[in-house]
């Protein structure tokens, strides 16, 4: 029989050997992508092909500076996704105070509603929203994108922030309001300050899930000057065909902002993501 | 004149605070509420009334339930829903069984843990269509590197060319994109388990085989419940990431019914049709949805 430290080393030991095979599995297409997109064109199709590029060029990166990709679709990206964000946090975190400080008529319902919509996805509105986009002559425009992702994250939002707001205690509060302090003042110089994190942690997750959307982007705007990064990376799928080492490249640039802030904000990711999926 | 003036005006304010203050709360909950209520609400009742209508010549006739009659006589309608099953019962399947063997791995703490969570995380943080060209191109029918790697086995036969392999490459795509997410879920319920009972498992002679199913196992089940739901409800509605690893394509190979949704409005211009669409997969979700609920209500207390 083995010994019980023995086996314990065993354990250890296979327990890295498969984080390993994991690691590299989940990897391995970000490492292929980024390895594609410094190879030359020729080298991009050439039979067998090779992971690491045999001469190294910024050929891809140089196609994608000649694109619009710089000049107009990642600037709109940009701004749709942080004009959401500003937009949402503060409309959350009002929101979120009412349901973690106020027991209304109608609260529990109210919450029960946005936890719902927070499940239900946008795929199933995305016809109607065309539709009363089109209508009302806002296709296209950064307005309703900006009106899209805010509904879109407030009720996540709202979750995230109320689970940082429910984990401070009232009696700070109790003790401005004897001071004279109104309930909104409450909120603004004592919660907003102690929940900064959870704001900030609802602020990233909005960014994050607004710079990769796809679909509304690509359906609710079609002109060349409103196009988002998601959207005309898209499009490069057909323009530039074979050219894989430009549509990696492009995929680089668009994946390093988000992949660069998760990596520095991880522990503000993972607390958000738990908050919001199960506490909620 | 000045004082009575002031003292009205006291006595309001008193009542008016009292009202003000009920009023409050409500108020707070309100901006928000409006735009649910506008861009939420408003378009999925909207989406039930445009199932009902045609566009003819620029203008939305009502055709009453002719867009489900439609729907329900098309077969290409009951296969996009075949492939539905497949890919979200497949998908689902294995991102919960892989999810839950990633969290135990990661359960046990080592000083290369935070190491290994950002590896496995980065897929997630991508977006669907920078995966799909990622994978669209491993796949490549003459440069692909897992393609060429692959050709010996298959005959050299192109892997998205066939229905099948097609479905198999968005299946694992999309299971990759959201693994790390399942595990984290259940990594959180792995953690809240006392290492107490584990140890009272081990004192009483059960192997961890044994203490996994009779302890671990079931203190999960909520968080499995939560993760089945959600993982369904995505699963379901996946589209971008199909749209951009293989278009729906070889031919219809990986049309799910969220795929031909888009391809019916957007492709075919049948927006009374898609409609219908979106009321039935909505009609689905809301199911799921209440599931979800009542699992999350009772855990807390809601």
């Amino acid at each position: 029989m083995i010994s019980s430290t023995a086996q314990k080393r065993i354990d250890a030991i296979l327990n890295h050997a498969l984080l390993i095979i994991f690691s590299i599995v989940m990897i391995f297409p970000i490492a292929y992508a980024l390895m594609t997109s410094f190879k030359t064109r020729g080298d991009v199709i050439t039979s067998p092909p090779t992971f690491f590029p045999p001469t190294w060029t910024l050929e891809g990166y140089q196609k994608v500076w000649e694109s619009d990709m710089l000049t107009h679709y990642l600037p709109n990206t940009a701004k749709n996704s942080v004009l959401s964000s500003l937009v949402t946090v503060p409309l959350a975190a009002l929101a979120a105070y009412s349901f973690s400080r106020y027991k209304f008529r109608g609260s529990v319902a109210l919450q029960v509603a946005i936890l719902g919509l927070m499940m239900i996805p946008g795929l199933t509105n995305l016809i109607a929203l065309y539709q009363m986009g089109s209508q009302l002559k806002l296709l296209s425009t950064t307005t309703i994108m900006v009106v899209v992702y805010t509904a879109g994250g407030l009720p996540f939002t709202i979750w995230i922030i109320k689970g940082f707001f429910d984990a401070i205690p009232r009696e700070l509060e109790e003790a401005a309001f004897i001071d004279g302090c109104s309930p909104l003042q409450a909120l603004w110089y004592i919660v907003v300050p102690l929940a900064r994190p959870g704001l900030f942690a609802g602020f990233l997750m909005m960014l994050v899930d607004t710079w990769n959307e796809f679909l509304a982007a690509v359906i609710l705007l079609s002109t060349n000057d409103s196009r988002t990064a998601m959207a005309g990376l898209y499009d490069f799928q057909s323009s530039f065909q074979v050219a894989y080492h430009v549509q990696t490249a492009a995929c680089i640039i668009i994946a390093a902002p988000v992949v660069i802030s998760f990596i520095l904000g991880r522990k503000v990711f993972f607390q958000a993501m738990l908050e919001g999926a199960l506490k909620g | 004149m000045t004082t009575s003036k002031r003292t009205k005006s006291l006595s309001l304010t008193t009542s008016k605070d009292t009202r003000l203050a009920n009023l409050f709360p409500f108020g707070l909950v309100l901006p928000a509420v409006v735009i649910l209520a506008l861009v939420q609400i408003y378009p999925t009742l909207y989406s039930l009334y445009l199932s009902t209508t045609r566009m003819r010549a620029g203008k939305l006739t009502s055709v009453g339930i002719k867009n489900f009659e439609r729907l329900l006589a098309s077969s290409d309608f009951f296969e996009s829903l075949q492939r539905t099953v497949v890919f979200a019962g497949s998908y689902l399947i294995l991102t919960v069984v892989l999810g839950l063997i990633l969290a135990l791995l990661l359960n046990r703490r080592s000083a290369l843990t935070p190491v290994y969570l950002v590896m496995v995380f980065i897929p997630w943080v991508l977006s669907d269509v920078v995966s799909g060209t990622i994978w669209r191109w491993m796949f490549n029918q003459s440069y692909g590197l897992i393609q060429v790697a692959l050709n010996p086995l298959l005959d050299n036969k192109s892997i998205l060319s066939n229905n099948d392999t097609a479905m198999m490459v968005v299946i694992a795509a999309s299971v990759w994109r959201t693994l790390a997410f399942t595990a984290l879920l259940f990594l959180g319920a792995l953690q809240t388990i006392p290492g107490e009972v584990l140890e009272a498992a081990a004192l009483d002679g059960a192997n961890r085989w044994q203490s996994f199913w009779r302890v671990t196992f079931p203190m999960m089940r909520p968080t499995l419940l939560v993760v089945i739901l959600i993982t369904s409800i995505r699963g379901i509605n996946s589209l971008g990431l199909i749209l951009s690893t293989t278009s729906g394509g070889p031919g219809a190979g990986t049309t799910t019914a969220a795929v031909y949704l888009y391809r019916t409005a957007w492709q075919f211009g049948d927006f009374g049709v898609a409609a219908a669409m979106a009321v039935f997969l909505f009609i689905v979700n809301l199911i799921l949805t209440i599931f979800y609920l009542r699992v999350v209500r009772v855990e807390n207390n809601l």
